[in-house]
């Protein structure tokens, strides 16, 4: 999510601040574990090369025949295989070598350190094609895992463990598929994919635990799937959201489907600003615009399971776009010069659907939506075959089924959910936890490794994801 | 009060002109002020907007301490200056040269980052307020092509705006915001808790390519007008913005800095990034056009 606040230390001075207009949590992300099932990540395996032994087969051994990682990374071409032996590395490895594929041969037993000074474990600058697979970052101050301005990423059986922004980051790239993966411990998201539109990217069979949000989005969208994971103990669960600190506003077009979605109202974990806003939701919408939810299981929040909500932007960089602008590229919105307005923003959400989720015990609402100034007949969210027991506002079923014309004659009212609480909740919140510090369960040694690691042939990532049959997840299951 | 801050920022400007630092510095002027835009130049504008529009790597840096030391402007004389808040290597003292912070232990979440930045402590009814963190943002300055920008050599020395300024400073060089806003304004503005105040300094983006310094410590670098750096400055580096992130909203009509009134903001730049890392993050970052980093103005201390 990314956001600069800081209430909580912020020292109010004589005559402050004008109250205006409130709103909500904001991004986050999630993590990836594969205690699920995993996908077998790859792909055809017609003319990847075989891995043998030797110096010029393809594939770099380390620390066998290079002692560092990013000395393997540095000598590596396209298409080539770094295989990486059991150990502790500490290093902060940076990629800019196109279409190669970096596997530790046992997930939880290939470790890279930052030991609170390096900053990233992998940091993929402008190189297409990357994959990461098979391996642990942990203790980075900034990120585990992170590509930007990537075209074709790929992130299999990865766990990312105490990391200080994120554990699994995807910025400014298309074409993505984070699989398999586990994230704990971060103060921003578990799971990042931003500044994107179409993003092309799928996130499948991740646990994301214990970080400030467990999914943050900030602008992104666009055959987007987060799909069959798992987003547990975090402050908050699913929170893509809009804002003009970045680019490629607004965050849209999002499908969230078929996945467990429960207590995160977790109160000691590290948390940025906006987590701490948004803690005590499951799914929550802050200013996207026209996602899809669906088929989701959602329990267990202080707040809402799914929650469609304003965010207001105090410190804006840019203007809203018309909405005769939100199908525009990020290619073509990032070309457009900006306009800094002198006022905050309200980013509403806008078109959303939301159906046929199962919805327990959010003590707010399981389901709600919320404005923090427009009518909300005028959004056009829809709520359709939601089990649930509560809801704000009170009828939201039958006043925004998708599909119905709505009507402003409604009761809007009754029950309706005032986000601008959320803003002063947050003076009692339980402050952020030094990611450092932060009490985390015991790291998992059990994670679930990438089949024939040792003897899988590379496969670079490829800049299509595979496609998700949306309409074929169901429900899952609550875990035992 | 204020006639007392004036007079500082009077003795701190004659110091100033007195020092000559480094070997270098026989270009101090002769008459009573320095003509801060004759010496460097005014930029013809800034990065405006969301962030990520050009390359850039950023480094958050937690608050290390405040000191009464200047390790450019009096070297080897502490307690000599009025007082500055410090960021970035913790072990920079006033005789600090840029070696003896290499390898040092950094408030910043980049380790290579062991350069020192510093501006004048801020002061509020005659309370000290300890800022949060400053965040540094390198990239090309506006409109400069990217792929000429070189990285600043270890131990370049650098004061952006004006300690001694009485009117408004360009705001393309100092300003106050909120939050993460590019809306710079003259005097510090009445900020939310959400959005709290910050101080932005832009340094000079163009260098003589010879000096590491200079006497008044301006005249080594310059600022490039309209994507171009003058023949007398004609290396392109890196324009570094620094934000300083205070905890305070609301009223801050009384705020003052060490040096003076809030018109007198201004911050100072000692290189001491690891020159590997820093050549790293320029070439692949800013020469090679990828947001790098977004500072999300947080740092874990």
């Amino acid at each position: 999510m990314k956001r600069v606040l800081s209430f909580g230390v912020a020292i109010a001075v004589v005559g402050s601040l004008v109250a205006c207009g409130g709103s909500e949590g904001d991004s986050s992300g999630g993590d990836a574990a594969s205690t699920v099932a995993p996908e077998q990540t790859s792909a055809p395996v017609t003319d990847a090369p075989p891995v043998v032994e030797g110096t010029d087969d393809g594939v770099l051994q380390v620390p066998d025949e290079y002692a560092t990682i990013q000395e393997a990374v540095d000598a590596a071409v396209p298409g080539d295989l770094i295989l990486v032996g059991e150990g502790v590395y500490n290093e902060a490895v940076q990629v800019t070598t196109n279409d190669i594929v970096i596997r530790g041969v046992d997930r939880n037993k290939v470790v890279l350190d930052g030991e609170f000074e390096l900053d990233n474990g992998f940091r993929v600058v402008a190189a297409n094609g990357v994959a990461i697979e098979n391996m642990t970052a942990q203790n980075f101050t900034k990120n585990g895992f992170f590509w930007t301005g990537s075209t074709g990423y790929r992130g299999s059986y990865l766990t990312a463990w105490r990391n200080g922004d994120y554990g699994i980051y995807a910025f400014d790239s298309v074409g993505g598929l984070i699989e398999n993966s586990y994230a704990a411990g971060s103060p921003d998201a578990g799971f990042y994919i931003g500044q994107c539109y179409p993003c092309d990217a799928v996130i499948r069979n991740v646990v994301s635990e214990h970080n400030g949000l467990g999914y943050s989005g900030t602008n992104s969208g666009g055959s987007l799937v987060i799909v069959d994971s798992i987003f547990r103990f975090n402050r908050a669960g699913i929170v893509p959201n809009s804002g003009s600190y970045e680019l490629c506003y607004p965050q849209r077009s999002t499908t969230i489907v078929g996945n467990l979605v429960y207590s995160n109202n977790q109160p000691d974990t590290p948390a940025i600003d906006v987590a701490i806003l948004a803690m005590g939701n499951g799914i929550l919408s802050a200013g996207g615009v026209a996602n899809t939810i669906e088929r989701n299981r959602v329990w267990d929040h202080d707040k809402t399971g799914i929650g469609l909500v304003p965010f207001l932007e105090e410190d804006a960089n840019d203007v809203i776009p018309p909405r005769e602008e939100w199908s525009d590229s990020c290619d073509v919105s990032k070309s457009k010069a900006p306009t800094v307005p002198t006022e905050p923003l309200l980013w509403d959400s806008i078109d959303n659907v939301v159906r046929d989720n199962v919805l327990e015990d959010n003590r707010r609402a399981d389901i709600a939506v919320a404005s923090a100034g427009s009518d909300l007949w005028t959004l056009g969210n829809c709520f359709s075959g939601n089990q649930h027991a509560t809801s704000a506002p009170l009828a939201l079923e039958s006043i925004a089924a998708c599909g119905a014309e709505v009507s402003s004659d409604d009761d809007w009212l009754s029950g309706d959910l005032n986000v601008i609480t959320w803003l002063v909740d947050v003076e009692t919140a339980p402050p952020s936890v030094d990611y450092r510090e932060a009490p985390l369960p015991e790291q998992p040694t059990d994670l679930e490794n990438m089949p024939d690691a040792a003897t899988a042939p590379a496969v670079p990532a490829s800049p299509t994801p595979p496609v998700v049959d949306v309409a074929g997840v169901v429900v899952p299951d609550r875990p035992s | 009060m204020r006639a007392a801050f004036s007079g500082l920022a009077f003795l701190g400007l004659a110091l100033l002109m007195a020092c000559s630092g480094d070997g270098v510095g026989h270009d101090v002027p002769s008459h009573g002020t320095i003509d801060r835009a004759s010496v460097q130049g005014l930029p013809s504008g800034r990065h405006e907007g969301p962030q990520g529009r050009v390359g850039q790597f950023v480094a958050e840096c937690a608050f290390s301490h405040s000191a009464p030391d200047d390790p450019i402007v009096h070297p080897g004389r502490p307690g000599m200056s009025h007082l500055h808040d410090f960021f970035g290597s913790r072990a920079v003292s006033a005789s600090s040269t840029a070696e003896d912070l290499l390898d040092s232990e950094t408030t910043c979440d980049l380790s290579a980052d062991t350069a020192s930045y510093w501006a004048p402590a801020v002061m509020l009814d005659g309370r000290q307020i300890t800022p949060v963190s400053m965040t540094a943002y390198y990239r090309a300055a506006l409109d400069v092509d990217p792929s000429s920008v070189v990285a600043f050599p270890v131990g370049l020395a650098m004061i952006g705006g004006d300690q001694a300024a009485i009117e408004p400073q360009s705001l393309d060089v100092v300003g106050w915001s909120c939050g993460g806003s590019s809306s710079r304004h003259v005097d510090p503005p009445t900020c939310s808790a959400e959005a709290t105040l910050r101080l932005d300094v832009t340094f000079p983006d163009c260098w003589d390519g010879e000096r590491l310094d200079s006497a008044g410590h301006r005249r080594h670098v310059h600022y490039s007008f309209e994507g171009t750096c003058p023949s007398s400055h004609p290396v392109p580096m890196p324009q570094l913005t620094v934000s300083v992130n205070y905890p305070l909203f609301g009223d801050v009509e009384r705020l003052r800095l060490a040096s003076g009134s809030p018109r007198t903001a201004h911050a100072d730049f000692l290189n001491a990034w690891d020159p590997v890392r820093l050549e790293t993050e320029v070439a692949l970052c800013i020469r090679g056009g990828v947001v790098c980093g977004i500072s999300d103005g947080r740092v874990d201390d």
